[in-house]
């Protein structure tokens, strides 16, 4: 009714205060959209980056390997494995694979390696290794006993490509495995932990070296997005019931960068809420001067009639009239530069040496609008003015009629 | 039964001392007088006129107005009362300034529920007949003081009140623009059977008033019906 009317026009009495205050909220909300954009981002990213460097969104892994990771701890049922994985939801890329220690050597130099036997085509699906070549080429299935190494293992090494280096296990049966391997590919994927220390081989290769008859120790799965995870495993968990497999999300895998992402949304809500505390002092200021300058007016509007509750019901409808111009202004604005920032990335390379070291190798951020973030940002910008403006609002009903009217 | 009838109504403000602003009242107005209340500053006019709009509560004595007996009528319900059954004008700034004229018209109506065609044709009705359409979108800070006390007067008897009180409406007018309202007040009272109470300390105002109820110190001095 003609209240709305009255909010909106007395909103815009005070032009520059409310302009004022309408920007607070704006650009609050923005800073709000655009951190939160970039913060969910750059989790994702991190996710992805871990997920493709070799565990995967979901990894599959005899039933006590997480906690005690043995050689003879293979994968049961196999044939089962190979059925059901291909069918998950949600599914980008599996790879079935071989994992276990051993001494690299060359003339010169030997150093302790993860040993990761592969199978090219569904490695490709899974992991970014073969984009990281530097020189020489993927394994393929054409070579004989090629290995694919990091660039630092290639210098601590003193192994260059096409140079033999031999690798020496302790191989399922108890016994030692010595075999000679020649390198075929130098790559760098700017994982420290990756280009220091892990050498792939072909799957058979693997199995042979380790005595392991066709046994492979885990597969891991590449989803389309993180978000699927829960949808995948419940699919898995149903179809693999009763074989005594564990199958485990990343963040179980790799705990420390979930607890590293909930540290950072943890710090990220603390400085929305200093943030969202200044704008509210800003809002209860102009919501409370705009009612001390209309006393009188309250008082009119008492006296014709009008009850308490009508009189907050009007202040409030200024605050939310004043909140909803900043929360349009804000948003627009948000989802502008969080759409900008995704479509050129931010790119954190002079700030990110130490982070490879960390295992974070996402140096280029892309920023991601949802719409949860959006909508949840929007309401709770209002819901924090609605709170706010209530004092101001009860004050103003307060008023006796005959005191205000005597108030000019 | 007079349409209002105050009883022994008393009014003390303690103000570091104590002010009787009204000491034992007893009065009655009938529908449809036009009555003033006069007498010097401080003489007791606006507090008469608070309580009687249920603006205030005396300190003892008892004021009806109609059916109503204010001095035993919880707050809330005093604003439900003046809604649908007084009018008020005051001595300046008494219409909303983000409203135009129309829309101050309107304002009671609106809060009584009236839907907005019929609130509207009722004031453009009101507004014509007194020949002020011309001012129906105008805001008051574009009227003159007249403009917007005659504004006041008309929102104050659209919603047909039982009473119309109009504290010092005059007050701020030069003495051309006091004549015009007066014309107005007394020719809506004429026409519409409106009640006014209003208050004024200026002596050509007071012979306007078919009534003048005199007031000294808080008390009623006089209480008398001009000769015409
Ligand atoms: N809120 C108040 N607090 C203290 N004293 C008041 C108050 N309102 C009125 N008075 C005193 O009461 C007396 C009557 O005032 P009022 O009714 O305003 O007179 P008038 O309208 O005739 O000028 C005056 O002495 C005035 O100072
Ligand atoms: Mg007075």
């Amino acid at each position: 009714m003609l209240f709305w009317q009255m909010a909106w026009r007395n909103v815009w009495r005070y032009r520059r205060r409310s302009l004022l205050t309408v920007l607070t909220i704006a650009l609050g909300l923005a800073f709000n959209i655009l951190m939160r954009g970039i913060g969910d981002g750059f989790h994702e990213q991190m996710v992805d980056n871990s997920v493709r460097a070799g565990i995967g969104h979901i990894a599959i892994h005899r039933s006590g390997y997480q906690r005690d990771p043995a050689l003879l701890k293979t994968l049961p049922d196999l044939s089962l494995l190979e059925h059901v994985v291909p069918q998950t939801p949600h599914l980008r890329g599996c790879s079935f694979r071989v994992l276990g220690d051993g001494l690299a050597s060359t003339a010169g130099n030997s150093t302790g390696v993860r040993i990761v036997g592969i199978v090219p085509e569904s490695e490709r699906s899974v992991s970014t290794i073969d984009r990281a070549v530097i020189a020489g080429e993927f394994l393929n299935e054409r070579m004989s006993r090629p290995a694919l190494i990091g660039e630092r293992l290639s210098q601590s090494l003193g192994a260059r490509l096409h140079d033999k280096i031999v690798l020496l296990v302790q191989a399922a049966d108890g016994s030692m495995g010595a075999q000679l391997f020649r390198v075929a590919g130098i790559f760098r994927s700017g994982s420290s932990d990756l280009d220091r220390g892990v050498v792939y081989l072909l799957r058979n290769d693997a199995q042979s070296l380790f005595s392991l008859e066709g046994g492979v120790s885990e597969a891991a799965l590449l989803l389309h997005s993180s978000q699927s995870v829960a949808v995948a495993q419940q699919f898995l968990d149903q179809q693999l019931r009763g074989i005594p497999a564990e199958i485990l999300p990343w963040y179980v895998v790799e705990p420390f960068l979930r607890q590293f992402i909930q540290l950072d949304d943890a710090f990220f809500y603390i400085i929305v809420l200093i943030l969202f505390f200044v704008i509210s002092v800003g809002i209860l200021n102009t919501v409370m001067m705009s009612v001390l300058e209309r006393v009188r007016e309250f008082g009119v509007m008492m006296a014709l009639g009008t009850k308490p509750g009508q009189i907050v019901r009007l202040v409030m409808q200024e605050s939310v009239a004043l909140a909803l111009v900043g929360v349009a202004m804000g948003a627009a604005l948000g989802s502008a530069a969080t759409i900008l920032f995704a479509y050129q990335g931010i790119d954190l390379s002079h700030y990110a040496a130490g982070a490879a070291a960390l295992g974070i190798t996402t140096t280029v951020i892309h920023p991601e609008l949802t719409l949860r973030n959006l909508i949840v940002s929007d309401v709770s910008v209002v819901l924090v003015v609605l709170v706010v403006a209530f004092y101001p609002a009860i004050k103003a009903a307060r008023f006796r009629p005959v005191n205000a009217i005597r108030h000019i | 039964m007079a349409q209002i009838e105050l009883t022994n109504v008393s009014k003390t403000y303690h103000d570091h001392v104590a002010v009787h602003a009204l000491a034992n009242i007893n009065l009655a107005i009938e529908k449809g007088e036009f009555a003033a209340a006069v007498g010097p500053s401080g003489s007791g006019k606006t507090t008469l006129l608070n309580l009687i709009g249920a603006l205030d509560t005396p300190d003892s004595g008892a004021i009806r107005i109609g059916e109503l007996e204010i001095t035993s009528t919880p707050a809330a319900k005093l604003a439900d009362f003046r809604l649908r059954h007084l009018g008020f004008v005051f001595q300046s700034f008494n219409l909303f300034p983000v409203l135009s004229v129309l829309e101050n018209l309107e304002f009671v109506p609106a809060l009584r529920g009236l839907p907005k065609p019929d609130r509207v044709h009722r004031a453009e009705q009101l507004l014509e007949a007194v020949g002020m359409i011309d001012l129906r979108d105008k805001r008051p800070d574009e009227l003159s003081g007249g403009q917007q006390q005659r504004v006041a007067v008309l929102r104050a008897i659209l919603p047909e009140p039982d009473l119309v009180l109009a504290d010092e409406p005059t007050a701020n007018l030069d003495s051309e623009n006091a004549a015009l309202l007066l014309d107005m007040m007394e020719r809506l009272n004429h026409e519409r059977a409106v009640t006014f109470l209003f208050s004024t300390h200026d002596p050509a105002v007071m012979s306007r008033a078919r009534r003048l109820i005199r007031l000294k110190d808080g008390r009623i001095v006089e209480d008398q019906v001009p000769k015409r």
